[in-house]
């Protein structure tokens, strides 16, 4: 009969509170390292993990290789937004973007190479940045987030030029790799396109006042976006739709209920994940093709591991509300979980 | 020439020897060996040189004699035959003469050999005396050494040094002048000296021990008198008594427990030295007050003293008895079946049998409230236990949530983390309880009073599970090292309890009873309010929907007491499913939500209910209050209507729905969403009074 209860290990003070940490944990970014085998992931306590994945993957992993190498506390507040180039690691969180070496970070000597913050206009609260995005033909790095602003930062000048149309703050922003323009969603309910050269808004697309897509209950924000050449696909509190940019139209409308948090194109699917514990992929066409339920509640972020570097590595990694990080070695279903 | 002429003549003489020899065949042996003696002697005469040289001229001769010879046959003629026939002649003394020759050289070789063997035996014979020699040497030098390390046993003996010999031993002993120069002499004074010197300490002891002799006789007198004194102070004692009662002087009180604690058993007694100790040190230290009054720590002893004594007379002889009696149990059980009960029955009442004597403790703490603490020493089993009550000075109303607070039952339980007081802590235990049928001690506790680990430790029991011992002694250090710790962490137990108390009187009644030096903490206007607050069984909580997380976490244990609040407002319904540490308030109450409004919404649907767990949960650190922070239930309770508050009026209203927002925004933000996860304003600030994101 005692048997049947879980037997619990008696908890001091500290393991408590551990737990209770662990427990409320929201792992809000990931990056992949330029040799495609760490994982960087950020979670709201400001702490950034070192995962590594080619340990984990090995044949001989252990629950060991599927904790972090490395933990460091990089932000005060939550770690929101990360990217890497080939040689630095961007976080981003609360105002401030600050870059780390990968080397000094897989050698554990985790000291900040700089830190910047753009100017922003209010005192009182400093705004937060929810989105990084790397432009490589113009070498900058664009930050957005709070103050309804897009900073592009020049990486070698560290000068800072600001977009300003947005009356809301900015959930997310996508690069359309051709032409350097810059789609940018947010709190208002409007995707804007950017031209970068000009330094100005070319198109708007207010997604709520669209009939077919618009879901009051849930709210006017776009919380995920992505392109791919002229197609466009954004979701959040609207439906999550495909749209074709240059007639400005809704094409697909996809049936998923949940606000949606991150969307990304993979080969012919659409991949998108938000509120519930799933991952899901789409036809282009509006077809739900599957529906792979992860270990969280609801998820954040989900990251392809495409680094040509390491072809072993090649998976998809998801995070969201719980200190636990999906892997999937294929679409099809959760190998396991990379825990802080 | 001259050499010519002998060979000649020998051959001769050799013919003439040999040719009667030939001739006479049948002489005596003797002149036969006569004649062998002289060929013998003949050889050494020679010389083989020389005989050699005749050899190769007879060989010359006879190869000249030869081819004449054949010349001459070949010839012919008549006068040939007679020429061949003296050549004939002369080839037979040639070959005469070869035979002799060859004889000699048979004769010489045979002396040859013989003398060659000769010699050889006489080096054989030399050498066999030189290895004789050789090992009389070796073992010669075998008992050289042997001698040489020869120990003598004055050796060991520890001698008096050199000159303190020639300084102490009398002259006549140690005779400077022969002994000086020779050291074997010097070692026989020396060894005279110590034989004497030995002999003189002999006759001193015997003479310590003939007085010690004398010394006990005198003690045993002296004792005989000092016993014959005993009854006359007692009697002297006995007059005092209304005296000192008349005077307030707990002398003769304290020395009756301390007669009393005699007959504690060990553990206890540990217990009671110590806990007394520690009861006066603690008075010590506040000594600017009256002593009497401002004691703590209070320590009594109860039971009967009388049978703790008859317990321990007769105890190793009921001992024997018993393991008899148990054997002839054993083959009685197998004759007759339907006895079993009763006789497993007495077995089990005998083995959890407690010492007639047991120790009060009573605690006291600031408000002085008062925690009794009884502990008992289970005898068979060797274990403490402890029942505890707390008594306050003014009345309390007795909430029915607050049942189990206060509980004899729960009040002490995981007084350190993990420590229920269920299982026994002496691994012995288990083996014993197989034999009469107890399953655990848990069915008995409530009769016994609980064993706790700290218990065990107060009285100086350890219980190691690497290495167990046969006999576990009472130890004081052990016991003197928990003690403060123990009773610092009582009291804490006691006033947190009885805080917690206090704020169920009112939660029950849907107040929350926040005080005046934890206001500044929530804002002036809070609209929701506690509706409902309620204790529900552990399996309950375990069952609900929304507390998964936590189970799977280990952070529901069954020595967790559990609650149930619903806050509301308007349409709105904020369950909280809240398990209590009963390390409270240093281990904080958790909370686990399910809104009702809009459909259910728990952490698992909704990124703001987590947040909010998350602010009580784990942000409680600023809503502990001041020390010891035991408002810290309150504070997380009010919180909680705030947050609710707070997440009502932030949400965004539905454009398509007619009619005004069922939650005007009354609350002052910075901004309503934030981040990824589009978190609310959830934290207050608190002299402007605005919300901001964390």
């Amino acid at each position: 009969m005692e048997r049947a209860v879980p037997y619990t290990v008696p908890l001091g003070q500290r393991e408590v509170f551990q737990a209770l940490q662990r427990l409320h944990m929201t792992i809000f970014s990931q990056s992949v390292s330029p040799c495609g085998k760490f994982l960087a992931s950020g979670n709201n306590y400001g702490q950034i993990a070192i995962f590594s994945l080619s340990a984990a993957l090995s044949s001989e992993a252990k629950e060991e290789s599927k904790k972090p190498i490395v933990t460091f506390q990089a932000h005060d507040g939550p770690v929101y937004s990360m990217v890497s180039t080939d040689r630095h690691l961007f976080s981003a969180g609360d105002g401030e973007v600050k870059a780390w070496l990968w080397v000094e970070i897989l050698k554990k000597g985790c000291k900040e190479l700089w830190r910047r913050q753009p100017p922003y206009r209010t005192s009182l609260e400093v705004p937060e940045i929810n989105a990084l995005l790397l432009v490589p033909k113009e070498n900058s790095l664009i930050l957005a987030g709070g103050d309804c602003q897009l900073h592009t930062m020049d990486l070698e000048t560290g000068t800072f030029t600001a977009l300003r149309g947005h009356t809301d703050y900015i959930h997310c922003l996508a690069l359309r790799e051709r032409n350097p323009e810059v789609l940018s969603g947010g709190e208002d309910g409007a995707v804007r396109l950017w031209d970068l050269r000009m330094a100005k808004e070319v198109q708007t697309i207010e997604v709520y006042k669209h009939e077919e897509c618009s879901r009051p209950h849930n709210g006017r924000w776009i919380g995920c976006l992505a392109t791919d050449s002229d197609w466009m696909v954004c979701g959040g509190g609207p439906a999550l739709t495909l749209w074709h940019l240059r007639s400005s139209t809704p094409t697909t409308i996809f049936p998923m209920w949940a606000p949606q948090k991150h969307v990304t194109f993979y080969q012919d699917l659409i991949l998108s994940a938000g509120q519930g514990p799933c991952v899901n992929q789409w036809q282009l066409s509006g077809e739900l093709k599957a529906q792979v339920p992860g270990s969280s509640p609801g998820l954040l972020s989900l990251s392809l591991n495409q680094q040509p570097a390491a072809p072993e590595c090649k998976v998809l990694t998801a995070a969201g509300s719980s200190c636990r990080v999906d892997v999937f070695t294929n679409l099809g279903y959760r190998a396991f979980s990379l825990s802080f | 020439m001259s050499s010519e002429s002998s060979k000649k003549r020998k051959p001769k003489v050799i013919r003439s020897d040999g040719a009667p020899a030939e001739g006479k065949r049948n002489r005596s042996d003797t002149e036969q060996e006569g004649k062998y003696y002289s060929e013998e002697a003949e050889v050494d005469l020679r010389d083989p040189g020389r005989d050699y040289e005749l050899y190769k001229y007879t060989c010359q001769e006879l190869q000249r004699l030869m081819a004449e010879i054949q010349d001459l046959k070949s010839r012919g003629g008549k006068d040939v035959a007679a020429e061949i026939e003296d050549r004939r002649i002369q080839s037979c003394v040639h070959f005469m003469t070869l035979k002799k020759l060859n004889r000699l050289a048979h004769i010489r070789l045979k002396k040859g050999r013989d003398q060659t063997h000769e010699a050889k035996q006489k080096v054989d014979a030399y050498h066999l005396q030189l290895q004789n020699l050789l090992y009389e040497v070796m073992h010669l030098q075998k008992e050289i050494t042997k001698c040489l390390e020869f120990k003598s046993k004055h050796e060991e003996i520890d001698l008096v040094s050199l000159e303190e010999f020639y300084r102490e031993a009398p002259p006549d002993i140690s005779k400077a002048d022969i002994t000086k120069g020779d050291p074997h002499q010097q070692t026989l004074a020396r060894l005279d000296w110590e034989l004497e010197q030995r002999k003189r300490l002999a006759e001193k002891y015997r003479e310590c021990l003939s007085n010690k002799e004398k010394i006990l006789k005198e003690i045993e007198v002296k004792k005989e008198y000092l016993s014959s004194l005993q009854p006359r102070l007692n009697s002297i004692m006995q007059a005092s008594l209304p005296v000192q009662e008349y005077l307030f002087m707990p002398y003769d009180q304290a020395h009756k427990q301390y007669e009393t604690a005699r007959h504690l058993p060990p553990p206890l007694y540990v217990l009671f030295v110590q806990a007394t100790a520690y009861g006066q040190a603690c008075a010590h230290m506040k000594s600017s007050q009256p002593p009497r009054q401002d004691k703590t720590l209070s320590v009594a002893i109860e039971g009967s003293v009388d049978e703790a004594k008859a317990l321990f007379k007769p105890h190793e002889d009921s001992q024997d008895d018993e393991s008899d009696s148990d054997a002839e149990e054993e083959q009685t059980t197998k004759r007759r079946r339907p006895t079993l009960g009763v006789q497993l029955d007495d077995k089990r009442k005998e083995m959890l049998k407690r010492h007639p004597l047991s120790l009060m403790l009573d605690l006291k703490c600031k408000d002085d409230s008062v925690l009794h603490l009884t502990f008992y020493y289970l005898m068979n089993l060797n274990i403490m236990t402890v029942k505890a009550k707390v008594t306050t000075t003014t009345e309390l109303i007795t909430p029915i949530s607050a049942g189990d607070l206060l509980s004899p039952d729960s009040v002490l339980s995981c007084l350190y983390p993990g420590d229920h007081g269920k299982k026994t802590p002496n691994p012995a235990n288990q083996y014993q309880f197989d034999k009469v049928g107890i399953l655990t001690l848990r069915d008995y506790v409530l009769e016994l009073g609980h064993p706790y680990l700290w218990v065990q430790k107060l009285g100086g029991l350890h219980f190691p599970k690497e290495h167990p011992q046969q006999t576990v002694i009472a130890d004081h250090s052990l016991s003197a090292s928990h003690m403060e710790t123990t009773m610092k962490l009582l009291k804490t137990r006691v006033q947190s309890r009885l805080a917690l108390h206090k704020q169920f009187a009112s939660l029950e009644h849907g107040i929350i009873p926040v005080t005046s030096d934890c206001q500044y903490l929530f804002p002036a206007k809070v609209v929701s309010r506690l509706v409902k607050w309620v204790t529900i069984a552990h399996e309950d909580y375990m069952e609900l929907p929304f507390t998964k997380d936590i189970v799977e976490a280990g952070l529901a244990g069954d020595t967790n007491l559990y609650y149930m609040a619903l806050v509301e407002r308007g349409t709105a319904k904020l369950q909280a499913a809240v398990v209590l540490n009963p390390g409270y308030s240093s281990i904080p109450p958790i909370f686990q939500l399910c809104l009702n409004w809009k459909g259910e919404k728990t952490n698992s649907n909704d990124d703001n209910i987590r947040a909010m767990e998350s602010e009580v949960n784990v942000c409680y650190t600023e809503l502990c209050g001041p020390r010891p922070g035991h408002q810290l239930l309150t504070n997380q309770l009010q919180r909680l209507c705030v947050l609710l508050d707070v997440y009502l009026e932030t949400e965004s209203h539905d454009d398509s729905v007619e009619g005004p927002k069922e939650f005007p925004q009354e609350k002052m933000c910075l901004r309503l969403f934030r981040g990824p996860s589009r978190m609310k304003p959830f934290k207050y600030n608190h002299p402007q009074g605005f919300f901001s994101h964390r």
